[in-house]
């Protein structure tokens, strides 16, 4: 056991600043377009080139909506005029109608995670949460195995059929209050695979959603931002 | 009213309810058997109470049988007790009769029921009261007779004569050995009354001592359900009626015990050592059997029979600590543990008729008694779900209840053998103390398993789905019983010197001085305690209640000897009150700091599956497995069927296992015995070969061999 | 003589009069095309006697009959056999080759499921992907009448439905798990069959993440279905992406330049390095060495970082395009990735030495979920799995692609098909893997990272990936008009999760999160 021991002390402190200061190491975060000017005809061929509708255009300018995007890269690579990029990673937003956590819960939440059809790479990033690198137990947020502990209700996935029963049975195990977070692109607007016959277009349309964390996948420091935002802690 | 007076009242009702019984019609037959029944206890708890709480005792005698003797009808303290006990389980159980022959009428006769219950009620309170050998063993035969009759009640059911018929083979046996013993010591005495038993029971020599005790215990063993020739018993229960199951377990049982106390306690007491540690020993290893098959089994009343073996183990091997005692000249001790024996049987009899009564009522209202498809009843049949719950923590020997303080009891009457001198028999003692102790264990196992898996959960079957809950006639006696285990586990310290007047005659000490210290300022013995540890009490609180409550004290105390002085106390009493106090407090302080507080149903979390199934939940085989792979050397369970099924070699489309139990006293006693007997007889029907010539021939040698003998003398 | 030629040679001798043969030199492509009758024996011979590893069945609705498309693919040199079946429209019976080919046994469920086809003498069809209690029999979704984005107004579940039960013994009953369970996991149910102390038989109920890409897919752009098969399964984006652009390439003909060949070889072995990490970190958090666990997330979580940093995205998305990678790099850049990797791989040689060195950790990974070989083989198991069951089959070495021919690297091999032996061929693939990107980034050629545009062709070909976690096969079918017609994927997860089941026979229930995590199956790879 010793060696073990030692290891994890030669190892060192490897957890990232965030929130407490910003978090500069490359690789952390994927970006996103922003909404920029561009003249027309350039704007709408930009907008011809998204195949989720996430970019839009609006007279001289092309708007974003965070919850479609893929991370195609369509607008940026082989584009002739490609969007602006940044490489921000808050983008976490409560939607209008949704509630917060708040006091007594914001320096501690627990969370149960549910897929309801994700592809994968969400649910690995969530799984990330707990490495050394982002180590979320510091920040007050713990993961249960059973609903009936949950405070926030963590949701990746477009929601296939399947899984609309046990997502719903879920939801209902857990006492008020509760938040539900809907993570990735999937979670926000079906992503690449839904609406159909057996992929839903989002979360919403199970259950309420108060917080939307965009991304395909957002990077665990997006989520931590958003499980900051559900605690009322930003 | 005078003993003997109640006596023939109880005579006269038992009498009178046969006749009517006769008379009235089949269906009204159960509620009369419920009035005479039960008018029949109460005077019989009236008698008897006189004969065990005053100094009154009763003592006739009948009509004399020449050339035998007089038939003597006697009842002392240690028959009072159990005509006692015997009432009080008769009183509910007729009540209960009421409404649970419902399911017979039309099918069976329920005149020949009341016939046979009274008149077994009859021959057990006879038994009892027998004062000698003729009478004792006439009574016996009786009820030996009756208890098949009403084991075999269902009678159209072949499986239900082989086990009753197993049950009256073995009992004829275990009465011809007990029925040799007794007459074995009418011999010596030259008269069949017990009181000249004792008197000549001095004179006896070694050889005839251990036949006596040999044939006794294992004789009346066999009625109290005691290892080896227990295997009828875990039969006989399921196929029997249920309120017939009660009085089996409650009452009948006791019968056996009755006549090992009787023999080896009250006319000959023992002289060394050793047959008390047999009866330890038999009444440690039935315990430990009885409660390991009882884990294992799914069958609720064959569960419930196997816990009696062991309840019966738990008593016997406190009389065999108090044998052992006496034979050590350790009087005192000797009391503690008959004591704790006694009062042992007694709360037995009260709880396992509790749980055959809930066991009835789950069978006839669920129509099933396998565990694995039983479940959910506690919604269903919630006052029965609670009744059973009680006796389930009765017998599983949880404070406050009975089961406590009576296993508290024996358990600390079985450490007291430091006090003696031979290492042989001490190891013996802690050998059994330890089995004991696991059985209380594998006690508490067993009845989590027969609640959680009968009352909790999902129902398993449509039948359990289904099921109501009973009526009060049923509820009621139930009830009763329920608060009887309260109060008996709840006042041990009136209870024990209730018990003790039955001791005190046969340890010739008391088990009250020794167990019940007098705390109570208010009691006359107060001043006899020592200053010191009276005060060092009165610190603990040893002295409340004194005000309102009446007798010696409320602490049950356990000291050692002088060369061991250490101090046990324990009080239910106090426990009870504190226990009641807190979950009162509890409660009321939860609801009013959730007041305000929004209260939302839900169903179970189920991980999300769509149905959950009953056959997802655990089952009451699945809960015990742990158990039987323990144990595994011990229940050596044969596999009948152990195959896998495959399509096109890897299509896995079953895998099957059947494991079957046999008791291992059937695999070592009964099997061999019966192959035996069987051997036996079949070679002695060679003799049957229907040839005339040869008969002719066996005529001829009898004839010359008598010839000879007549000769010879 | 090539050997698909030979196999036509082989085939045409042992059936003469019956089959008709035809070969592609350029894909090494032999097609056998038989009847009914002929089927099952060919394809047993085919598994059996030319120990040829099942790929898949790959069913098509064309204009006028069925054609069912047995996928074989010879064990250590470059060879496919395709044995195709084909049927009119109205006839939807077939036989069924599960009992000689028992690797075929998922691959017909799930035809009977998507399409209606009944194989005689399979004895489980039904409840598959669609599940009976949730949906009603005879949806077949895959059939072209069927509209994908219109939802299914009336449901019939079944009322009675059950679970499967095998276990026959009183007393015995059925413990769920899931959908949803504990930890940060896929869903995925289980039934674990037991009589109260082992398991006997854990039977798990899939498809809760079933999405229909193969559906969807249809009637799509080629560009469209790139972003589908980039993210169904996005822990293995890039493998995924590249078996179906290999397949788009074959049916266009194009030709990737060599810079784009070496880019990619470089990027595939990047995401294998950290897709192992992960599953290092999963197995050794399943047994609770808390520290081992962590020590590899940092591992799998400078992969990540390393990945983001070198192509933007921490799965390599956005990166693999038809015809070569949408992006180029500098060689300077691939050096610097290539360099910081093989530092990440000498602490995963640490981690490795000192997880061998914990006595504790081993026993909990020794004889758990024992695949043997025998059964290895004939399910056709691929990836790690397979390959610590003594089964060394390997894309890379078999059937090259993407110029893996040119790079010297070994394929490990373990024969006790044991956790542990699953663990030592994770690490080994690693090593491996590093090496790879060592000589791939020291000389990648110059030149255009991505052929010019393609002339739009039509036409199905196979693209195939040694993905992280085993063999993928992509059969692509493009239309006149450019749009997808069919689209099927064969996933290592589909594969190796039928095999699954031999390992969960008889073990303690604790030991079931220790199975799942050394199997380093997927859910959600498996659903699609």
């Amino acid at each position: 056991m010793s060696q073990w021991i030692l290891r994890g002390l030669k190892t060192g402190i490897k957890t990232t600043p965030y929130p407490a200061r910003a978090e500069e190491s490359a690789g952390v975060s994927p970006g996103f377009p922003v909404t920029t000017n561009r003249p027309e005809t350039e704007a709408r061929a930009l907008a011809a080139r998204c195949p989720t509708a996430a970019l839009r255009q609006v007279g001289d300018r092309v708007e974003v909506d965070y919850r479609r995007c893929v991370h195609c890269y369509r607008c940026l690579r082989g584009a002739e005029a490609p969007m602006n990029w940044e490489q921000g990673f808050e983008r976490s937003t409560i939607k209008p109608g949704g509630a917060v956590l708040g006091a007594p819960f914001e320096r501690s939440i627990h969370i149960r995670v549910v897929d309801a059809g994700d592809c994968g790479a969400c649910l690995n990033e969530v799984r990330q949460l707990n490495n050394p690198y982002y180590n979320m137990h510091r920040l007050g947020f713990f993961i249960t195995p059973t609903p009936r502990q949950a405070d926030v209700l963590l949701v990746v996935g477009p929601v296939t059929d399947h899984m609309r029963l046990p997502l719903q049975k879920t939801y209902d195990a857990m006492p008020a209050p509760k938040c539900v977070m809907a993570v990735g692109a999937c979670a926000l607007s079906g992503g690449v695979f839904g609406p159909s016959f057996v992929a839903g277009s989002g979360v919403a349309g199970v259950i309420p959603v108060d917080v939307e964390v965009p991304g395909n996948p957002p990077p665990p420091l997006a989520i931590l931002h958003g499980l900051l935002m559900a605690a009322g802690r930003k | 009213m005078e003993i003997g007076t109640l006596l023939a009242v109880f005579c006269l009702l038992c009498g009178a309810g046969v006749v009517l019984a006769l008379l009235v019609s089949d269906r009204r037959n159960p509620e009369l058997l419920a009035w005479v029944g039960s008018a029949a206890s109460l005077v019989l708890m009236l008698a008897a109470g006189q004969a065990l709480f005053t100094d009154a005792a009763f003592h006739a005698e009948l009509w004399t049988v020449p050339g035998v003797g007089a038939l003597v009808v006697s009842i002392d303290r240690l028959s009072a007790l159990f005509l006692i006990v015997t009432a009080l389980v008769y009183f509910p159980v007729s009540i209960f009769t009421v409404g649970y022959m419902r399911r017979y009428a039309g099918h069976y006769s329920l005149r020949a029921f009341s016939v046979m219950y009274l008149g077994l009620f009859f021959s057990i309170a006879l038994i009892l009261a027998a004062g000698d050998v003729l009478l004792f063993l006439l009574a016996w035969e009786g009820m030996a007779i009756l208890s098949y009759l009403l084991v075999n009640y269902e009678h159209e059911e072949e499986r239900h004569a082989r086990a009753g018929y197993r049950m009256l083979a073995m009992g004829e046996g275990g009465t011809l050995a007990s029925a040799v013993a007794l007459l074995l010591l009418a011999a010596a005495a030259g008269a069949l009354d017990f009181a000249s038993l004792k008197q000549s029971a001095g004179g006896l020599g070694d050889a005839q001592r251990w036949m006596v005790f040999l044939l006794s215990f294992f004789g009346f063993g066999v009625k109290a359900g005691l290892v080896p020739f227990n295997s009828w018993l875990p039969r006989a229960h399921p196929v029997a009626p249920g309120n017939v199951s009660a009085i089996l377990s409650g009452v009948i049982l006791n019968l056996g015990i009755y006549g090992i106390a009787r023999v080896n306690m009250d006319i000959l007491a023992p002289s060394s050592a050793v047959p008390g540690l047999i009866v330890l020993a038999v009444g440690a290893v039935s315990a430990f059997l009885g409660i390991l098959y009882a884990t294992t089994e799914n069958d609720l009343k064959a569960m419930l029979a196997h816990s009696s073996i062991e309840n019966m183990g738990i008593v016997t091997a406190g009389l065999g600590a108090g044998l052992v005692f006496i034979a050590s000249a350790h009087p005192a001790l000797a009391a503690i543990a008959f004591l704790a024996a006694l009062y042992h049987m007694t709360n037995h009899s009260v709880y396992k008729a509790l749980l055959f009564l809930g066991a009835a009522v789950v069978d006839s209202r669920a129509g099933t008694r396998d565990l694995d498809r039983l479940g959910g009843l506690i919604h269903r049949l919630p006052w029965t779900a609670f009744f059973f719950l009680v006796g389930a923590l009765s017998i599983s020997a949880l404070p406050p209840f009975n089961g406590f303080a009576s296993e508290w009891l024996t358990l600390q009457a079985l450490l007291r053998s430091v006090e003696l001198s031979s290492t042989a028999v001490k190891l013996v003692f802690v050998l059994s103390g330890a089995a004991l102790a696991l059985t209380a264990a594998l006690a508490a196992t067993c009845f989590v398993k027969a609640f959680a898996m009968g009352f909790l959960g999902m129902s398993r079957s449509r039948q359990a789905a289904a099921a109501s809950e009973t009526g009060r006639s049923m509820l009621a006696p139930m009830g009763i019983l329920a608060v009887l285990c309260l109060l008996l586990g709840v006042l041990p310290t009136y209870v024990i010197p209730a018990i003790d007047r039955a001791v005190v005659p046969i340890a010739q000490a008391s088990a009250t001085e020794a167990l019940v210290p007098p705390f109570f300022a208010a009691s006359p013995e107060h001043s006899r305690l020592p200053a010191e540890f009276a005060a060092e009490f009165h610190d603990l609180g040893a002295q409340v209640g004194e005000d309102f409550a009446p007798g010696r004290g409320l602490v049950v105390l356990h000291r050692g000897g002088e060369s061991n002085p250490v101090v046990f106390a324990m009080s239910t009493t106090y426990g009870f009150v504190m226990l009641a106090a807190l979950l009162a407090v509890t409660a009321g302080l939860v609801r009013w700091l959730t007041r305000k507080r929004r209260v939302t149903r839900n169903t179970r979390w189920d991980g999300g599956v769509r149905r959950l199934l009953p056959e997802m939940t655990y089952t009451a085989t699945g809960f015990s497995n742990p158990v039987r792979v323990v144990f595994n050397a011990v229940l050596r369970p044969r596999t009948v069927e152990d195959t896998r099924e495959t399509v096109a070699e890897h299509f896995r489309t079953a895998i099957r296992r059947i494991r079957h139990d046999v008791h291992v006293m059937d695999r070592y006693v009964s099997a061999p015995a019966t192959a035996a007997v069987i051997w036996i007889a079949r070679t002695a029907a060679r003799m049957h070969h229907g040839r005339i010539n040869a008969y002719v021939a066996y005529v001829l040698l009898t004839l010359a061999a008598f010839l000879l003998v007549a000769a010879a003398f | 003589m090539s050997v698909a030629t030979q196999f036509c040679q082989r085939a045409l001798d042992q059936w003469p009069g019956r089959i008709q043969t035809r070969q592609e030199a350029r894909r090494s492509l032999c097609e056998i095309e038989c009847g009914k009758e002929e089927v099952i024996e060919i394809c047993a011979w085919l598994h059996r006697d030319a120990d040829c590893g099942f790929a898949g069945l790959i069913v098509e609705e064309l204009a006028a009959d069925w054609e069912l498309r047995y996928v074989f693919h010879a064990s250590d040199a470059p060879g496919w056999v395709h044995v195709v079946l084909r049927g009119p429209l109205s006839e939807m019976v077939f036989p069924s080759i599960s009992a000689r080919v028992p690797a075929a046994d998922w691959h017909e469920r799930e035809a009977e499921d998507l399409f209606g086809l009944k194989f005689t003498g399979h004895p489980y069809l039904g409840d598959f992907i669609l599940h009976n209690d949730a949906w009603q029999e005879a949806l077949c979704p895959m059939r072209k009448r069927f509209d994908a984005l219109k939802p299914v107004g009336h449901r019939e579940p079944d009322p009675d439905w059950r679970p499967r039960r095998i276990v026959h013994a009183p007393g015995a009953f059925a413990m769920p798990i899931g959908p949803v369970f504990s930890g940060v996991t896929e869903s995925a149910h289980f039934v674990l069959e037991t009589v109260g102390e082992d398991v006997i038989r854990a039977f798990p109920r899939l498809f809760y993440n079933y999405r229909a890409v193969e559906k969807i897919a249809e009637q799509r752009s080629v560009d469209d279905v790139l972003l589908l098969a980039e993210r169904f399964s996005a822990t293995t984006a890039f493998a995924h992406a590249l078996a179906f652009c290999q397949a788009a390439e074959q049916v266009a003909a194009i030709e990737v330049p060599g810079r784009g060949g070496a880019l990619r070889v470089l990027l595939a072995e990047l995401e294998r390095v950290r897709h192992h990490a992960g599953a290092i970190q999963e197995i050794c958090e399943s047994t609770g060495l808390a520290v081992a666990a962590s020590q590899a997330a940092i591992l799998e979580e400078d992969l990540l970082r390393l990945s983001g940093a070198f192509c933007g995205h921490r799965y390599l998305f956005g990166v693999a395009a038809v015809g070569g990678l949408a992006r180029d790099f500098f060689d300077g850049a691939c050096k610097n990735c290539v360099g910081e990797a093989k530092a990440i791989g000498k602490r995963l040689d640490r981690l490795e030495e000192m997880l061998r060195a914990s006595s504790s950790f081993l026993d909990r990974l020794e004889e758990v979920g024992s695949v043997a070989n025998r059964d290895a083989r004939s399910y056709s198991l691929v990836g790690p799995v397979a390959r610590a069951s003594g089964l060394a089959r390997d894309l890379r070495k078999a059937q090259p692609y993407a110029g893996y021919g040119a790079f010297r690297f070994d394929v490990p091999r373990e024969s006790e098909g044991d956790g542990y032996a699953r663990l030592r061929v994770l690490f080994a693939e690693a090593r491996q893997a590093l090496r790879i990107m060592e000589q791939a980034a020291a000389e990648i050629p110059s030149g255009p990272v991505r052929a010019s545009a393609a002339r739009a062709s039509s036409g199905a070909a196979l693209g195939w990936v040694e993905a992280p976690r085993g063999a993928t096969f992509h059969w692509l079918r493009i239309g006149e008009s450019g749009v997808v017609e069919r689209y099927r994927i064969v996933t290592p997860s589909f594969i190796n999760w039928r095999g699954f089941h031999l390992a969960v026979e008889n073990f303690a229930f604790q030991d079931f999160p220790i199975m799942l995590a050394s199997f380093g199956l997927s859910a959600t790879e498996n659903d699609r």
